[in-house]
């Protein structure tokens, strides 16, 4: 397993243009949320530009499906508004096409915000809705994180009404 | 958690569903890329005792 660094990841897709919305664990914790994961979920738009510029940072990752190491995903597999869970040489990477009930990029994006990261600039899904949706997927996984969630929300608004 | 906390009251933070209100403070202290920073190095230092104890 190669040392995590997340930070690379996002800057290997950045610097390709590649557009996305970072959701999930991930998403919670550059929002404030306590927690750790082990990959990094991102929704990503599916024309065909953002596919081309995706499997260009996808193939300077090495990336490759965790189920079948041997396959790279290619355009088709981005097509798809299926979960690529992936392995890169800088840790784990979820290309979502959608998530939840069938929520695409285009969907999602007035529910994101652009957030500073060292000399990034990311795009990250809002605690608002990150909750919403696992609310409305009622996994064991989601319910588990949700007290977190709404208590790290419940802090910010009370820091932003100081 | 009552039993616990006896002798630390007011030493702790947890809000009705059991959450350390001190940790997310912390988390809001940071900046997102600070986030990012501290939680990597959190999963890289578990990774590594969990490498070291493959066999346990």
């Amino acid at each position: 397993m190669p040392t995590l660094d997340y930070f690379s990841i996002l800057q290997s897709l950045a610097e390709r243009e590649v557009e996305f919305i970072v959701v999930g664990g991930m998403s919670a914790v550059l929002r404030g949320a306590p927690l750790t994961t082990r990959d990094l979920d991102i929704v990503y738009r599916r024309d065909a530009k953002n596919i081309e510029r995706a499997l260009a940072a996808l193939h300077r990752l090495d990336a490759r499906f965790r189920i079948k190491p041997e396959m790279s995903p290619n355009a088709s597999h981005l097509e798809s508004t299926g979960h690529k869970l992936l392995n890169t040489n800088r840790g784990r990477l979820d290309m979502l096409g959608s998530i939840g009930k069938q929520l695409t990029y285009e969907d999602l994006i007035e529910y994101s915000d652009e957030l500073q990261v060292d000399d990034l600039r990311v795009r990250v899904l809002r605690l608002e809705k990150l909750i919403e949706l696992k609310e409305e997927l009622r996994r064991d996984t989601d319910v588990a994180m949700l007290p977190v969630l709404r208590a790290t929300l419940a802090e910010k608004r009370k820091l932003n009404r100081k | 958690m009552a039993d616990y906390d006896e002798g630390v009251e007011g030493l702790v933070d947890y809000d009705e569903a059991g959450v350390d209100l001190t940790l997310i403070r912390y988390a809001l202290s940071l900046t997102p890329g600070e986030r990012l920073q501290d939680m990597q190095d959190c999963v890289n230092s578990l990774q590594r005792i969990l490498d070291e104890n493959a066999d346990a």
